[in-house]
C-alpha cells in the first residue's frame, strides 16, 4: 500500500535516528546502575565521572523521543489535514540542525562543557539553536495546518502541546541567581512538558491512531479528546506544585500540590479507559494485532508508570521521606517508558510498515519484543522501588546517614545493571524488526 | 454528554487552573525573598551557585532534593561539615569517600570560597524542614550544645565529624558512635587520635582531622567528657 501523501516519507529519517539515540540511551543506563552496584576507581571517575554518564543518559532519552514526536507529527499532518507538508526540504533541515546540536551537546558534556542544571544540561548558545529548530518544526507544522483550513480537535490538542512544550523550554535559558527560583522555573519545564504539554501530544497520537484502527466515530473521540485533555491541564498545571514542597516556597504548596496532583490520575485512567473501549471496535479490514497489543500496553502501562507510581509519592506526608530517592527514579523510568517510549513504538510500528510499503507484516519479533521490553521495565521498577524503600527507611527514618543506607542498595543496582542488558536485548529486537520489517501475515494468522 | 459540554469543561478546567496557578505564582515571588534570605543573596553567593553549575555537582548529589541520587543531598551539608569539612572534601576527595568515589575537581581557592558561601547560604533556606535526616541530626547537634561545653561541641559540627559519626542518634555511620566516647577513651588518647588517626592503628581510615592544636583540645574535652 503506498503513502497516501509523498511527503510522510521524511518521517523515516526521524524514525530511524531516534531508534538509534534509544539504543545508545540504554547502554549508557546499564553504565550507570554499574557506577552504583561496583567501586569504580578513581582515576576513571576523575576521567568521565557518573555526572557526566548521567546527563548523556537523559538528554539521549529526551531527544530520542521528540525526534519521535516530530516524526510522528509530520507522518499524520497530511492525512489529518488532507495536504502535503508545507516544506519537507524544512523537515529535512530542522532534523540536521537538532541532531547536530544534540551530538555536540552530548561531546560537549564529556569534556565538560555544561550549563548544570540537571536534564537541562545543555549550554548556551546550543540552547538556542534547540530553539530554532523548535520554531522550524512549528512554522512548518503550522503552515501545513493553516494552508489546509480543515480545523479538528485532534490537530488543536497536538498543535497546542507543541507550541507549549517550545514555550515552556523557554524557562531554562535565563540564569537564575536564587536556587530556590531556579528550581521553581526548572519545573515549569520539567513536570509541564511530563505531565502537560507531552501529555496533550501523547492524546493527540493515541486518538489519531484509534481513529485510524478502529470503527469507533471521529465524534466520540474527539468529545473525550476535549475532556481527557482538560482533566489534564487542570490537575496538571497546579499539579506542579507537588515540586514546590521543600524548595523555600510558601507552605499552602502542600495543599494546593497535594490535591491537584492527587487527582492527575484520572485522566490517565479514562485514557486507559477509552482505549479498552474503543479497541473492542478494531477495524475487521486490519489484520495486523500488534498495533492493538501496543497500544493497549501502553495505555496500561502508562497508567501505572505515572497514575499509581506517581500517587504513591505524590502526598506531602509521604513525599516528605521519598523526595529525591530511588521511589522517584523508579516513577521516572515505567512513567517515561509507558507513556512516551510505548507511544514513539506504537506510532512506529503503525508507521513503519506504510514507509515500507507494506500493507501486512510478520509480526512475531515485534509481539516478542514488547512483552520482552514491557517485562524487563516492570521488573526494573520493581528493582528500583526497592532500593528506594531502603534509602527512605535507612536515611530518612532512621537518620543512619546517606552512605549506611547506599551500601544496603548495593545488591539491587547489581541486579538492576542485568537487569538493564536484558532489556538492551529487547530494545536490538525492536530496532531490527522496525528496520528489517518483512513482508506477509505470519503463519499461524494465515491459518 | 454533548461534545459542547465536553468542550466547556476543557475551557474552564484549563483556565481555573492557569489562574490559580499564576495568582499562586506571583504571591510566591513576594514570600520567596524571606523565606530564602534574599537580602543574604549576595555576590559571593551567587558567584557560588555558577561554581555549582560549571562543575556539574547536580548530576551527582541532590540540592533542595532535586538532581542526580549518587550522592548525599547538599541542601544542609553545611550543618554536616561546616565550611572547613566541606572545602577538605573538595581539595582531596579520595581521602573522604569511600567505596563510591567523588572525583578530583580542578576548583580554584575563590571558587572554593565561594561555593562554601553558596552552600552556607543554602542550608538557611527554610524549606519546611526537608530533609528529615538532616533535621535529626540539627536536634542531636542542639543536645550536644545543650550539654554546655561548647565550643568544642559546635567545632564538632563544624569541622563534619557528624558526617562519619553517630552522636545522639544523629550522624553517620563510617565510624564508631560517641555518644559515649568518654566512658571508653581517656582525653589523651583521643587528642592522639585527633592528631594522628594512625598513630594506635596503622589500619584506621579516618582522614586526620582539619583542627589546629587549639581546637584539638577543645573538641577532645568535649569527647572526653560524654560519659
Ligand atoms: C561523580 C559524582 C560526583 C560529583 C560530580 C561530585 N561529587 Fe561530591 N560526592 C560524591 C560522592 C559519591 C560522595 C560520597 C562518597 C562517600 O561518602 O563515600 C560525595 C561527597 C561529597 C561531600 C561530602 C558529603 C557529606 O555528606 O558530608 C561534599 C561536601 C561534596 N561531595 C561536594 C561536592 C561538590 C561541591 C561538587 C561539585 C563541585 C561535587 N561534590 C561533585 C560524588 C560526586
Ligand atoms: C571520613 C569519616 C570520618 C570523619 C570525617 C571523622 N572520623 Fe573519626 N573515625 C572514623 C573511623 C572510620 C574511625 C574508626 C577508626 C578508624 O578506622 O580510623 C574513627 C575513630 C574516631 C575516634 C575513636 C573512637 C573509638 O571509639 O575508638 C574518635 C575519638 C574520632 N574518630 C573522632 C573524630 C572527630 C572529633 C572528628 C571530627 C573532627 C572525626 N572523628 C571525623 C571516621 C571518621
Ligand atoms: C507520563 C507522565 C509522567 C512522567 C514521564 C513523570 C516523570 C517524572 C520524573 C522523571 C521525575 C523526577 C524528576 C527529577 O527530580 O529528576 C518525576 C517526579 C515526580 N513525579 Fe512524575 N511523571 C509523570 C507523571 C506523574 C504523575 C501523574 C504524578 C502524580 C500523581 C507524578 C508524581 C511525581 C512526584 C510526586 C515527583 C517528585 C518526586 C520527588 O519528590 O523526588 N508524576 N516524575
Ligand atoms: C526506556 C528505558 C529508560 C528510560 C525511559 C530511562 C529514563 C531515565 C530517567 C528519566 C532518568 C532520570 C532519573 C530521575 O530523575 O528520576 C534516568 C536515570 C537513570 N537510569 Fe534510566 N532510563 C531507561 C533505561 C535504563 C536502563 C536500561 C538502566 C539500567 C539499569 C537505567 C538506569 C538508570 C540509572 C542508574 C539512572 C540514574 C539515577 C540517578 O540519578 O541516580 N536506565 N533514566
Ligand atoms: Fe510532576
Amino acid at each position: 500500500m503506498p503513502l497516501a501523501y509523498p511527503s510522510q516519507r521524511v518521517a523515516y529519517p526521524y524514525f530511524v535516528v531516534a531508534l538509534l539515540l534509544f539504543v545508545l540511551q540504554v547502554i549508557v543506563g546499564i553504565w550507570l546502575a554499574l557506577s552504583y552496584a561496583l567501586t569504580i576507581p578513581q582515576w576513571l571517575v576523575d576521567l568521565l565521572p557518573f555526572s557526566t554518564t548521567r546527563a548523556v543518559h537523559t538528554n539521549l532519552l529526551v531527544l530520542w523521543l521528540l525526534l519521535g514526536f516530530m516524526g510522528s507529527t509530520y507522518f499524520m499532518a497530511p492525512e489529518e489535514t488532507e495536504r502535503e507538508i508545507y516544506s519537507p526540504t524544512l523537515a529535512y533541515i530542522q532534523l540536521l540542525l537538532l541532531v547536530g546540536t544534540g551530538v555536540t551537546a552530548l561531546a560537549g558534556f564529556v569534556f565538560g562543557w555544561t550549563k548544570g542544571k540537571p536534564l537541562l544540561e545543555i549550554p548556551f548558545p546550543l540552547d538556542y539553536l534547540v530553539v530554532v529548530g523548535a520554531l522550524i518544526f512549528l512554522f512548518n507544522v503550522g503552515m501545513t495546518i493553516l494552508r489546509a483550513r480543515q480545523w479538528t480537535v485532534i490537530q488543536g490538542s497536538l498543535f497546542g502541546g507543541l507550541v507549549f512544550l517550545a514555550v515552556m523550554y523557554l524557562f531554562n535559558l535565563p540564569f537564575y541567581a536564587n536556587l530556590s527560583i531556579d528550581w521553581y522555573y526548572w519545573w515549569w519545564v520539567i513536570h509541564l512538558w511530563v505531565e502537560g504539554a507531552w501529555e496533550l501530544v501523547a492524546a493527540a497520537l493515541t486518538a489519531w491512531i484509534l481513529i485510524k484502527i478502529t470503527n469507533v466515530p471521529r465524534a466520540t473521540v474527539e468529545k473525550w479528546l476535549y475532556v481527557e485533555l482538560g482533566l489534564f491541564l487542570f490537575t496538571g498545571i497546579a499539579g506542579t506544585g507537588h515540586h514546590y514542597y521543600w524548595l523555600g516556597a510558601p507552605s499552602y504548596w502542600l495543599w494546593v500540590g497535594g490535591i491537584f496532583s492527587a487527582l492527575e490520575p484520572v485522566p490517565i485512567l479514562l485514557m486507559l479507559a477509552d482505549a479498552w473501549h474503543y479497541l473492542r471496535n478494531r477495524r475487521s479490514e486490519i489484520k495486523g494485532r500488534l498495533v492493538f497489543t501496543y497500544a493497549v500496553g501502553m495505555a496500561i502501562l502508562h497508567f501505572v508508570g505515572a497514575g499509581v507510581w506517581g500517587f504513591a509519592h505524590t502526598l506531602p506526608q509521604i513525599n516528605y521521606y521519598t523526595h529525591g530517592s530511588q521511589i522517584t527514579v523508579a516513577h521516572g523510568h515505567l512513567a517515561f517508558f509507558g507513556a512516551y517510549v510505548l507511544l514513539n513504538l506504537t506510532f512506529f510500528y503503525y508507521a513503519m510498515p506504510k514507509l515500507k510499503g507494506l500493507t501486512l507484516f510478520n509480526e512475531r519479533r515485534g509481539n516478542i519484543a514488547f512483552w520482552w521490553l514491557s517485562i524487563t521495565m516492570s521488573v526494573m521498577t520493581l528493582a528500583f522501588s526497592v532500593a528506594g524503600v531502603l534509602q527512605t527507611h535507612i536515611e530518612r527514618i532512621m537518620g543512619l546517614g546517606y552512605m549506611t543506607a547506599q551500601a544496603q542498595m548495593r545488591l539491587s543496582f547489581a541486579i538492576l545493571a542485568v537487569l538493564g542488558v536484558v532489556f538492551l536485548g529487547g530494545v536490538l529486537l525492536t530496532v531490527v524488526d522496525l528496520m528489517t520489517l518483512r513482508p506477509g501475515p505470519s503463519a499461524k494468522e494465515a491459518a | 454528554m454533548s461534545t459542547k459540554t465536553a468542550r466547556w469543561i476543557f475551557y474552564i478546567g484549563t483556565l481555573i487552573s492557569l489562574a490559580l496557578f499564576l495568582v499562586l505564582t506571583v504571591d510566591t515571588h513576594r514570600q520567596i525573598q524571606t523565606l530564602t534570605h534574599a537580602d543574604r543573596l549576595s555576590e559571593q553567593v551567587v558567584a557560588g551557585k555558577r561554581v555549582w553549575q560549571k562543575y556539574n555537582c547536580n548530576d551527582c548529589h541532590t540540592i533542595l532534593g532535586f538532581g542526580s541520587y549518587y550522592a548525599p543531598d547538599m541542601t544542609k551539608v553545611y550543618w554536616r561539615r561546616g565550611s572547613e569539612g566541606i572545602k577538605a572534601v573538595i581539595r582531596s576527595p579520595e581521602t573522604f569517600t569511600t567505596w563510591r568515589k567523588m572525583p578530583r575537581l580542578p576548583l580554584t581557592d575563590k571558587e572554593l570560597e565561594n561555593l562554601v558561601a553558596f552552600l552556607q547560604w543554602t542550608s538557611e533556606i527554610d524549606n519546611q524542614g526537608w530533609p528529615p535526616q538532616d533535621q535529626k541530626l540539627r536536634a542531636g547537634a542542639g543536645q550536644a550544645v545543650a550539654l554546655g561545653v561548647s565550643p568544642g561541641a559546635a567545632l564538632y559540627q563544624a569541622k563534619g565529624c557528624f558526617a562519619c559519626h553517630r552522636l545522639y542518634e544523629a550522624g553517620g555511620g563510617a565510624g564508631p558512635d560517641l555518644t559515649h566516647v568518654g566512658s571508653r577513651l581517656s582525653y589523651e588518647t583521643i587528642e592522639r587520635i585527633l592528631t594522628d588517626p594512625r598513630s594506635g592503628n596503622p589500619e584506621a581510615t579516618m582522614p586526620t582531622p582539619p583542627l589546629s592544636h587549639e581546637e584539638r583540645y577543645q573538641v577532645g574535652h568535649f569527647l572526653a567528657g560524654l560519659k
